[in-house]
């Protein structure tokens, strides 16, 4: 992921440090306008750092804000705070083949602040990196909760005084997640699941006016990923579709090995 | 932007309390219940194509819809340049941090021109 060579008397924590730092540092901007938004919605500064920590999750936490400034009711807040958080199904369900030899402390432990960014970068490490073990994994999940937590408190006690344009500071998510899509393509197959999963994600997200499409649409696409890859593995061995594609500068794709790290 | 919320404190920490619970049980269920059980092959093979799936889906979110939920193109080509830009970063560079800062950089500065 990073281009220095890997030095094995690294400590642990700074290694981990190194992985996340990418994240944690476009988490400072989008946190500072979380904070300043949960500020203006009437959140004080020790209820923005416990949501920050308990709920962990930034499009949850600017819903929340701009649902108390329209003064919706606790329930439909709640209600739609539930079906934002759904799509971390999603994220367990992807990780759990790596967490089985773990405690259930740890699962418990690790599930608590396991989000999209930090999954992703976790997801990419897992899949490239056969050393890298679920308690790295949960550094680096922790880094980044300091990081968010302690912006949005800043975010918090600057409140209005802070300018920012949420438009520009949100597409740093915007261009991790790119990145992780790049860093999945393997093959040609995986380039037709992303098509589909980008017109699936747009068709059910207009559907349901709600980001529940965002959960039907993954789970639609990668199924068809799946399928079609079982069709072709078994009938066509040979099909262009399976072609992998070369990506420069990299020694390692970020291919998603096939089952022997259990 | 004043405080327009007339809600207090209690009521701002049930919700925190509400709310951790409906974004912790998603988050936990699946791993507790997936590794615990002996997970099907197939199971784990269309796991695999989750992420992919699932990261296309956000980024079309980011960028090709709107607030209320529909496609809105014309408000959005400062995002839409900066993520083809930020494709080619990612894919020549390999770096996630240069793909960040460049991101960042070019949808503020499109934003202004476009």
């Amino acid at each position: 992921m990073t281009k220095q060579v890997p030095n094995p008397n690294e400590p642990k924590w700074r290694s981990t440090l190194r992985v996340s730092m990418p994240l944690n540092l476009s988490y400072i901007p989008i946190g500072l306008a979380c904070g300043v938004l949960l500020h203006a919605a009437g959140f004080n500064t020790i209820l923005t750092g416990l949501v920050s920590i308990v709920i962990f999750s930034g499009g949850a936490q600017f819903m929340i804000a701009s649902m108390l400034t329209i003064n919706a009711p606790l329930l439909s807040i709640v209600l739609m705070l539930f079906f934002l958080e759904l799509r971390y199904a999603l994220l367990g369900s992807s990780l759990s083949r790596y967490l089985t030899k773990e405690t259930e402390r740890f699962k418990f432990v690790f599930a608590l602040s396991m989000n999209d960014e930090n999954y992703a970068v976790n997801y990419l490490k897992f899949a490239t990196d056969k050393k890298w073990t679920p308690r790295e994994a949960l550094m680096v999940e922790h880094y980044s909760l300091l990081f968010w937590t302690v912006s949005n408190l800043i975010g918090s006690l600057i409140g209005s005084a802070l300018k920012i344009d949420l438009t520009v500071v949100h597409f740093a998510l915007t261009a991790l997640f790119l990145y992780m899509i790049i860093m999945q393509v393997k093959s040609r197959l995986t380039i037709f699941v992303g098509i589909i999963a980008a017109a699936l994600a747009a068709f059910f997200l207009v559907l349901t006016k709600s980001t529940l499409g965002l959960v039907i649409s993954t789970l639609i696409a990668s199924f068809i990923g799946f399928a079609l890859e079982h069709y072709l593995k078994t009938k066509k061995p040979g099909s262009r579709f399976l072609y992998k594609i070369h990506s420069p500068g990299s020694k390692e794709d970020a291919v998603e090995d096939s089952g022997e790290n259990g | 932007m004043a405080a327009v919320n007339h809600w207090n404190t209690t009521q701002h920490l049930i919700l925190v309390i509400l709310g951790f619970f409906v974004a912790f049980a998603p988050r936990y269920l699946p791993i507790k219940i997936f590794t615990q059980r002996k997970i099907p092959e197939w199971f784990n093979e269309w796991m695999r194509f989750v992420p992919v799936s699932l990261f296309t889906a956000l980024v079309v979110k980011d960028v090709f819809i709107s607030a209320t939920y529909q496609v809105d193109i014309m408000h959005h080509l400062p995002e839409i340049v900066a993520a083809v830009i930020v494709g080619f970063i990612a894919y020549f560079t390999r770096s996630m941090a240069l793909s960040v800062v460049v991101g960042l950089i070019s949808v503020f500065l499109l934003a202004m021109v476009l």
